[in-house]
């Protein structure tokens, strides 16, 4: 099943578009990436998914409600969640304060769930009532997914998730991820590593220069000569069609 | 030694309205980001729609007096950010412009007090009583209760930052506002809220400044703005326990350096303080980040 649907989703800053007629389908319980070159308005598009920008057209639909004029902050109660790729949590919120925050857009008792989060990311427990900006940039990272999570939500964007932090740590976030996905939640990744992409993401989408340039399984999409879409020495991936 | 006594206790009091005004000023600044230049103006319609209340015809008692105008000037604060500040925030994203529309309302509230109350200084039907000793420190009954204010409010507030949802998204929302809007808080909403507080210290602020210096004038406020100023930077801008502390420190230096030098200078004692504070920690004690 599908929990996240865009169709031809065009936004941007002002009145020039970055991102134009993008589509992308999000299916329960699966990774789905997002890769490109930069520039190429995968954080646009998550923004513009998350509400923070507005699209100028297109539709986005999670669990079968069109969210495309839902306020902002609204959206998490509709079931999607938002992680940005920087200043991801509340700095001077403790990392119990960042996730009772979090658990703002959920109706279930936020203690109960904390008690479910603090078994999935044990290193949170231990530092419950540190402030956030004193944690390192990894664990601010799981914290920032953390608090996605309170609000239970069907659909998590993950903007670059592993941005900046050591391979070591790399492999702990991405296990994490992998851990959301099996337990139920479509997410959806940003992500400038390729590599790291198609090993953990069962779909990926290619944006280039704003637009989807090529979608499918991560199988298909392996075979494609990514570095040349990428610097756009690949023409003929431009007349793929976009379901491979 | 006696004298140094009395100016601690009258540091207290000026600390108490301080932290009041200080505090208001703080907790709009956390969420907005820019400083709200007509506050002293603010604390002045406070004054007067207290004084009113309370010399005119209902002949309220002053408390209440002080609560009302606190309320009242919550609402005008509500009003002129729906209508005026937050329409002109969100078409000029540079902060030069809304701090030159809040230079602009400032002068179009001291003029419109001066001209709804007159420029003449009045006074609240407060009791004349005699001071009396509290340990050291002389108080009249009047300046004992606006210290408790001050420290009620202080506990309420901190209650609140600390314990409520209202005060966490307040937190959150002054640390990271598009962050706080796409977890779930609504931004709208906890800003209206933020500002009707702001505008209630500032009304409550004002009032206690009338009672302890025993006059209101339509630019009482805006002076003591700038000992405000002083506090809040001492303290860190947009840290509200800063605000708190910075206070004390400006509260309690004005009146005991007033032992030593002219108390016509108190206020250029509040300018120095601020001064060296920019100098030496622009930050302030509890630096905030990015919002110096």
């Amino acid at each position: 099943m599908d929990a996240l649907i865009a169709e031809k989703v065009t936004s941007g800053y002002g009145r020039s578009p970055i991102v134009r007629d993008v589509s992308i389908t999000v299916a329960a319980g699966m990774i789905t990436a997002i890769v490109g070159p930069n520039g190429a308005g995968k954080s646009t598009f998550a923004k513009t998914l998350a509400g923070i920008l507005r699209p100028t057209s297109g539709k986005i639909v999670v669990n079968d409600t069109d969210i495309t004029h839902v306020a902002g902050h609204l959206i998490p109660r509709y079931g999607l969640a938002y992680v940005p790729q920087n200043d991801n949590v509340f700095r001077t919120l403790t990392v119990r304060e960042n996730l009772e925050v979090g658990g703002y857009a959920s109706k279930k008792d936020p203690r109960t769930r904390m008690s479910e989060i603090f078994e999935i990311f044990p290193d949170l427990a231990r530092a419950d009532d540190k402030k956030a900006g004193n944690l390192s940039g990894g664990q601010q990272n799981l914290l920032a997914m953390a608090r996605a999570l309170m609000a239970e939500p069907t659909v998590i964007v993950l903007d670059e998730p592993t941005a900046g932090l050591s391979p070591a740590y790399t492999d702990v976030v991405w296990r994490q991820v992998e851990l959301i996905a099996k337990q139920g939640t479509a997410v959806l990744v940003i992500e400038q590593n390729v590599e790291r992409a198609l090993t953990h993401a069962q779909f990926v989408n290619v944006l280039v220069a704003g637009a989807n340039h090529v979608h499918g399984p991560v199988d298909e999409i392996a075979k494609l000569d990514l570095g040349g879409i990428f610097l756009g020495r690949d023409q003929t991936a431009q007349d793929l069609p976009a379901d491979i | 030694m006696t004298e140094l006594f009395l100016a601690i206790g009258f540091g207290l009091v000026i600390a108490s309205v301080l932290a009041l005004s200080a505090v208001g000023l703080s907790l709009q600044f956390g969420i907005t980001n820019y400083i709200n230049f007509a506050y002293g103006d603010f604390m002045a319609v406070g004054a007067y729609i207290a004084w009113t209340l309370n010399t005119g015809p209902m002949h309220w008692n002053i408390w209440v007096s002080m609560i009302a105008g606190g309320v009242s000037v919550g609402i005008l604060a509500v009003l002129l950010n729906r209508f005026l500040l937050a329409p002109f925030a969100r078409k000029f994203q540079k902060l030069f412009y809304i701090l030159i529309v809040t230079f602009g309302l400032s002068l179009v509230l001291l003029n419109l007090v001066s001209s709804v109350w007159g420029t003449e200084v009045q006074r609240y039907s407060i009791s004349n009583e005699s001071p009396f000793h509290v340990g050291p420190f002389l108080f009249t009954i009047d300046e004992l209760v606006v210290v408790a204010i001050a420290i009620v409010a202080m506990l309420l507030i901190h209650f609140m930052l600390t314990r409520t949802r209202l005060g966490k998204s307040m937190r959150a929302m002054s640390d990271n506002s598009t962050l706080a809007m796409t977890s779930g808080i609504d931004t709208g909403r906890i800003t209206t809220l933020t500002w009707f507080l702001s505008g209630l210290l500032a009304g409550i602020g004002g009032t206690v400044l009338g009672i302890t210096q025993a006059s209101i004038t339509p630019g009482s406020g805006e002076t003591f703005l700038f000992v405000i100023f002083a506090a809040v930077i001492v303290g860190g801008v947009g840290s509200i326990y800063g605000a708190m502390v910075g206070a004390v420190i400006v509260g309690l230096a004005t009146e005991v350096a007033a032992l030593f030098i002219d108390p016509s200078y108190k206020l250029d004692i509040a300018f120095a303080i601020l001064i060296l504070a920019l100098l030496f920690r622009p930050n302030g004690l509890f630096a905030r980040p990015g919002k110096a």
